[in-house]
């Protein structure tokens, strides 16, 4: 029952897409207001029919409906309640059709926050909106369904399992006992509170910079190009921003606590795909802001927010599908050349309306860059930087060996070496401009004044790495390295304080609040210079444990102890065979961590095995023991079956490594901070306006 | 409407008053930007270009001796052999043919048939992975050493389900085999 309501919700799903479409794409031609209506009707219709076939597949996972073939692929009867709701996203059919969910909560909540305000926009922008979801849940329908169900053929038509949505002429359904007993279960991996919510942030962000592209497009469909497609969008796109940033922070903290090599991030296809929409992203959200200030760079900006959603469409596929890794399994994979003319058209129209308004004169730039050193210039430097650092990612990952692949008919590809030569040098520009940048004035800045505004900030750094240097760091070329990160840090906490101070000194008001009031009254500046203390932090954390990272291995006897970088770790006990609630089996050490003769931790190293899994079974779970200083991180390698009277550990020592989790942490702050409404404060200001 | 008229003026005024010097500083300084990202692509790619080959190219053909490359086999669960005290990893991988339908099927036959070309794997200080396993796809970066042996700095592992991408399980059927 459940996957009939699944699928049929789907197909009228499907339907009120294409009507929104058409309506309104028409109704804003005619000019027929009732016909404009009613498209946006069907496009809030829309989310309505998704969220009941999301809906629908849920149920089926939390009741355990093993005769639909996804909840049978994904879950089994030992798993916990938790990871059943999670198996939603835990598959491709399951994921694509939560992407759908997902896009349509989105377009339902941006048509209905923005249809007043700019209502000249929405026709077109449902269109656009509605077009991306035909295409997700036309692929879940005809490529991916997630409602499909087992059926055993008559024996006249050879007795065989097949899978399909509806039941074919003469079959009966398997029993659920016999289902119940096969179903695979969640891949193990993937068992983990951060892989639970990764994909959904992900997902979110994915989904969310669609928003903000079909704003710009509609403003290239309607002609108005005026800047108001930007004040609609901005906050999508900031919103999009923070998922995206949050879903990448916690990829790489799984990847750190589950994968057991001692790193968070490896420039591994799946993550640079990933990575990609938010590199192109943060290039918009930062060039946006020279077109509402100085009215510049309009077609750049729609190029790049073209390039945000094929980044977009690229990500979703290649996380899913595994299709990136050569032109031979995008081939094989149905839903790869189905995805490439969705997007190979809709850039078409995209890049023509884009020729189309610039032939009109309606995109041309309002002020001419003047001044080398001013603001928009170096933000057009930031953006050459963040496009160069997209390219040079995808050119890695996938450019290189598909090229390699159908020119040469050789398979090349680029390693960890690659992205270690390239990357570095454009991510410490990007850092000198973060510290150059917010000092630097709109249209006209003179070097000396530039200068000026640098004093206090270079000096700040420099007394910080006069205490790196008392810390004991000699080397020349990794202080400079810190030097560049930390002073974007110190420009940010410089250029807060004078907000506060400039504040505190006309109002009377005490710090906290003036920071407070600030913050509400130009949420973007200083929820920006958050950002940036935290990209610093970050930066911070990520040179530190890259290069200084300790590693050691021993096998050691119960009693007997290692030494690495100042601590010692002793082997105490062996716990063989733990039976977990989830049914899983594990094997722990216990360790004790030793500093200067105090005893700092016990830890659990272990490896959990998964009987009856198939395939991947066994995993290795980190003991981790974390300070400001670094992290203490030891990896159970293996044991003595008989008496487990022996255990061989792998230690590693990763330096400042809580400074990317905690920077992250300051970035999505300073994220929630710039998304924050205005109306707050222009409620307080309208107030006093009325009564002066 | 005085607003246009007021912005086209300035915009006019600074066109002319600095116009073309400061255009050229742009030009210049973006075309410079340019060519060092460019370049820094092109150097990256030179130095970080592996070429992936099969395990029959890299035993036939003698000039891969010593140089980095990429290879790809199905992984012999029973020649695994883990020396835990010096964290020595060493196995054999088979060839998997260049064109397959399914990578499972395609891991299977490959560790199936004798007379597939073989080489030994050599991999120091790593933890044994636990994807690690009979008829696993192992990706390795490294090169083949004088004795036969090649000597990996990098290993990737897959282990493919047997699920086939739609349709019907290969070897688990629901209804019970």
């Amino acid at each position: 029952m459940l996957a009939e309501i699944g699928y049929f919700a789907l197909i009228f799903a499907l339907g009120t897409a294409i009507y929104a479409i058409v309506a309104s794409v028409y109704g804003e031609y005619r000019h027929r207001e009732s016909l404009v209506l009613s498209g946006r009707n069907a496009a809030l219709l829309n989310f309505v029919f998704v969220t009941i076939a999301t809906l629908a597949l849920q149920i089926a996972l939390m009741t355990e409906q093993y005769q639909i073939k996804y909840v049978w692929s994904v879950t089994n009867p030992q798993m916990p309640e938790f990871f059943r709701f999670t198996s939603l996203w835990g598959s491709q059919a399951g994921s694509l059709l939560f992407w759908s969910f997902l896009m349509s909560l989105f377009s339902a909540g941006a048509i209905v926050l923005n249809w007043k305000s700019h209502r000249r926009l929405m026709p077109y922008a449902i269109a656009y909106m509605m077009a991306v979801l035909v295409f997700f849940i036309g692929i879940s329908l005809v490529y991916e369904n997630p409602f499909e169900r087992w059926w055993v053929m008559p024996e006249s038509a050879g007795g065989e399992v097949i899978a399909a949505v509806l039941a074919p002429a003469g079959a009966t359904a398997p029993l659920a006992s016999r289902l119940a007993d096969s179903a695979n279960g969640l891949n193990p991996l993937l068992r983990h509170f951060g892989m639970a919510i990764h994909p959904p942030m992900l997902y979110l962000g994915f989904v969310g910079f669609v928003i903000p592209f079909a704003f710009a497009m509609s403003a290239l469909a309607s002609g108005e190009l005026s800047t108001n497609w930007i004040k609609a969008s901005r906050r999508w796109a900031l919103v999009a921003w923070l998922f995206l940033s949050l879903g990448l922070l916690l990829g790489g903290r799984w990847a750190y606590d589950v994968l057991g090599w001692g790193g968070y991030w490896g420039w591994d296809p799946v993550e640079n795909a990933a990575f990609l929409p938010w590199l192109i992203g943060t290039a918009f959200l930062h060039s946006v802001m020279i077109q509402e200030k100085r009215g510049m760079l309009k077609v750049w900006n729609m190029f790049l927010i073209i390039g945000t959603f094929s980044a977009v469409i690229f990500g979703t596929f290649a996380t899913r599908s595994g299709l990136v890794e050569s032109v031979h399994s995008f081939a094989r994979s149905e839903i790869g050349f189905p995805m490439f003319f969705f997007w190979f058209f809709v850039t078409i129209i995209s890049v023509a309306l884009i020729l189309h308004r610039r032939g009109q004169g309606l995109l041309e730039d309002e002020h001419k860059f003047n001044n080398i050193f001013s603001r928009e210039a170096m933000f057009v430097v930031n953006n050459m930087i963040f496009v160069a650092l997209f390219i040079a990612v995808f050119w890695g990952s996938f450019g290189a060996p598909i090229i390699s692949e159908l020119v040469f008919d050789t398979n090349i590809t680029l390693g960890a070496d690659y992205f270690n030569t390239v990357t570095p040098p454009l991510f410490l520009i990007m850092y000198i401009l973060m510290g150059v940048a917010p000092l630097s004035a709109w249209g006209i800045t003179s070097l000396s004044r530039l200068g000026k505004a640098m004093v206090i900030p270079l000096g700040l750094t420099a007394l910080t790495l006069v205490l790196f240097v008392i810390g004991g760091m000699g080397s020349p070329l990794v202080l400079l390295g810190y030097g560049i990160v930390i002073l974007a840090g110190w420009v940010a906490i410089y250029e807060t304080y004078r907000g506060v101070r400039a504040r505190t000194r006309a109002h009377g008001e005490n710090p906290l609040t003036a920071l407070w009031k600030i913050s509400l009254r130009n949420p973007r500046r200083y929820g920006g210079y958050m950002i940036h203390l935290g990209v610093t932090v970050i930066g911070i954390g990520v040179i530190g444990s890259t290069l200084f990272q300790l590693e050691t291995q021993k096998s050691l006897a119960v009693g007997e102890s290692i030494q690495i970088g100042g601590y010692e770790m002793v082997y105490d006990r062996f716990d063989g065979g733990q039976i977990s609630q989830d049914e899983r089996i594990m094997d722990i050490a216990n360790v004790s961590v030793w500093r200067d003769g105090q005893q700092l931790a016990t830890l659990r190293p272990r490896r959990d095995f998964f009987p009856g899994t198939e395939g991947m079974n066994t995993m290795t779970i980190a003991g981790a023991h974390s300070t400001v200083e670094n992290d203490f991180y030891v990896l159970l390698v293996d044991w003595e079956e008989l008496n487990q009277n022996r255990a061989t550990f792998k230690i590693y020592i990763n330096p400042l490594i809580n400074l990317v989790w905690w920077g992250g942490l300051i970035l999505i702050l300073g994220t929630i901070i710039a998304t924050l409404p205005k109306e707050i404060m222009n409620k307080e200001t309208r107030r006093r306006l009325r009564q002066s | 409407m005085t607003d246009v008229a007021w912005q086209k003026t300035s915009t006019y005024k600074e066109k002319t008053k600095n116009g073309s010097r400061e255009r050229w500083k742009f030009i210049i300084g973006g075309a410079l930007l340019i060519a060092a990202i460019a370049y820094l692509i092109i150097a990256g790619t030179s130095s970080g270009a592996r070429y992936f080959i099969t395990v029959a190219e890299i035993v036939n053909n003698p000039e891969y001796v010593g140089e980095t490359v990429r290879i790809s086999g199905a992984v012999i669960g029973e020649t695994i052999e883990y020396d835990t005290e010096n964290l020595v990893i060493e196995f054999t991988i088979v060839n998997i043919p260049q064109e397959f339908e399914n990578l499972a099927v395609a891991l299977h036959e490959a560790v199936e048939s004798p007379d597939a070309p073989r080489v030994k794997i050599r991999i120091e200080n790593e933890v044994m992975p636990d994807l690690l396993q009979h008829e696993a796809q192992a990706i390795l970066t490294g090169e083949l050493g004088e004795n036969g042996v090649f000597n990996a700095t990098e290993l990737l592992l897959k282990c493919p389900s047997r699920m086939e991408e739609n349709g019907v399980p290969v070897e688990e059927n629901p209804h019970g085999a």
